[in-house]
């Protein structure tokens, strides 16, 4: 259980995550049709956006990204899902904010459990239930 | 992993054919870019038959078959400010997200 | 609000400060969550999963450079890959089957050679997400899956190879390939000057991962992609192949 002091700085960070623009957004009666389709614009596609100069750098891969990468492929091979479903849950249905704020394997695990509760694999329980308990046996060590 | 034989729909388009990208509205799902739409290019290359991304999207696997084509564009014709006129860019399509265009 | 976060990593304003990181990240525990109900659920197995890995782990750019240096070396070997890339790729070992059957779930196999000529250079993306020939080229350097790179190189090409030190002249066209669908490309570059009468062998080596993606030309002189900053893993794969 989060402390209080920890609830409240969870809510500090998530209340950063208000998209950039200068207008209070919460539920507003109606949007501008520019906003309606800069909203729709699925968050992937991003070709043709200004962006300034980049480090270029190479990434050395994590343990985990790569069995996630591998659990992925692992399921589209047999057959639990296809890679146009893992293309539109990762990268679409996720929203704005995740899609930029995770990292890119961080989207397709999150992809993976989302289309496991979806396709009724496995209930939203189980899985929470599972993680918490992923989550003590590595506390224990 | 297809099966062997697929109902696929007459592809309409061949290398050479100038065609216009349809201006659809965003909404879901998308592996058509933004950036293309509306705008006019050449098919290159007839490539393969396969669903459209628009119901590989949501699994519809009885959904016929169609035609993708790698598309070429100038450079010039995607972005107004774009200086060098001989740069082009290539993309897929299928055929249903594309319009024949005459004369 | 302060941020709480001086991570070692964070650095330079390109990128976001790296968070804090717990001793097992949370998706750590949720990769580990998830593979275990899959598992559980008999969606896949063990050897599955462990086939998969050997064969992720087996793939590299080192494939593309021999085929890059056996189609400079041999026209006809270089007619058969511009005609049909998929099956020529056996020929240097790559099976686009593989590790399935019917190929990877990501990767399809229609593989395609784009040949740069003395007039055309070619370069690769995916605006979209990340489509990269893996069987051919190993997994995409992080750089190629970043929005930066997806959202300049298509319209900002000649800034962007700039950046990675590639400067062509106007009279070159420089064509985008912009990977959306499921054909996956990568780029046969011109063979350089400098390099009569070398092998194979010889040639393959200075045809790096760079060039088969389009943002570097290979040079007699260099065998390794242009020093970059590595972003080191907390904990790594182990025994990850050289030449990454």
């Amino acid at each position: 259980m989060p402390s209080r002091s920890d609830l409240k700085r969870l809510y500090d960070v998530g209340a950063q995550l208000a998209p950039m623009t200068h207008q209070q957004q919460d539920w507003p009666y109606e949007i501008s049709p520019d906003a309606y389709k800069a909203y729709l614009q699925p968050p992937h596609d991003v070709g043709g956006q200004a962006s300034g100069p980049s480090v270029f750098e190479e990434k050395e891969e994590e343990l985990w990204e790569l069995n996630t990468y591998v659990t992925c492929e692992v399921l589209g091979w047999k057959g639990v899902w296809n890679s146009e479903e893992r293309r539109r849950i990762g990268n679409n249905d996720l929203g704005a904010s995740l899609y930029y704020g995770f990292p890119y394997y961080g989207r397709w695990i999150w992809a993976a459990a989302r289309m496991l509760v979806d396709k009724k694999h496995i209930s939203l329980m189980e899985l929470l239930e599972k993680i918490a308990e992923v989550k003590a046996r590595h506390a224990a060590g | 992993m297809p099966p062997a034989e697929r109902k696929s729909l007459p592809a309409r388009f061949e290398p050479g054919d100038r065609v216009r990208v349809k201006e659809l509205p965003n909404l879901y799902y998308s592996r058509t870019q933004m950036y293309v739409r509306g705008v006019i290019g050449t098919v290159a290359v007839c490539t393969y038959t396969d669903l459209k991304p628009e119901d590989e999207a949501w699994s519809r696997d009885d959904a016929p078959y169609e035609q993708y084509y790698i598309i070429r564009f100038r450079q010039k014709d995607l972005w107004a400010e774009y200086p060098f006129d001989k740069d082009t860019l290539q993309t897929e399509l299928p055929d249903s997200w594309l319009e024949p265009v005459t004369a | 609000m302060a941020h709480d976060h001086d991570h070692e990593h964070d650095h330079d304003g390109g990128h976001p400060a790296a968070p804090m990181v717990a001793e097992v990240t949370d998706f750590e525990i949720l990769e580990i969550a998830v593979r275990e109900l899959a598992i559980e659920k008999g969606l896949f197995t063990v050897d599955e999963h462990r086939k998969f890995t050997e064969w992720a782990e087996s793939i590299g750019p080192a494939s593309g450079s021999r085929l890059v240096a056996k189609a400079w070396t041999d026209p006809a070997f270089k007619a058969r890959v511009l005609a049909d890339a998929t099956k020529a790729s056996l020929e240097v070992g790559i099976d686009w089957s593989q590790p399935t059957g019917f190929g990877t779930p990501s990767d399809y196999t229609e593989f395609r050679v784009l040949e740069d000529t003395p007039t055309l250079h070619h370069v690769i993306v995916c605006t979209l997400c990340s489509c990269y020939p893996r069987p051919m080229l190993g997994h995409s350097p992080y750089w190629y899956r970043s929005p930066n790179y997806r959202r300049r190189i298509v319209r900002w090409p000649r800034q962007v190879l700039a950046e990675f030190g590639l400067i062509l002249p106007p009279e070159i066209e420089i064509r985008v390939e912009d990977s959306n669908q499921k054909c996956r490309f990568m780029v046969l570059p011109l063979r350089p000057a400098g390099t009569e009468g070398w092998t194979e062998q010889q040639l393959a080596e200075i045809v790096t991962r760079d060039c088969m993606i389009g943002v570097a030309l290979p040079r007699a002189d260099r065998k390794a992609d242009d020093v970059r900053p590595v972003h080191a893993a907390l904990r790594p794969v182990p025994h990850e192949e050289a030449g990454r």
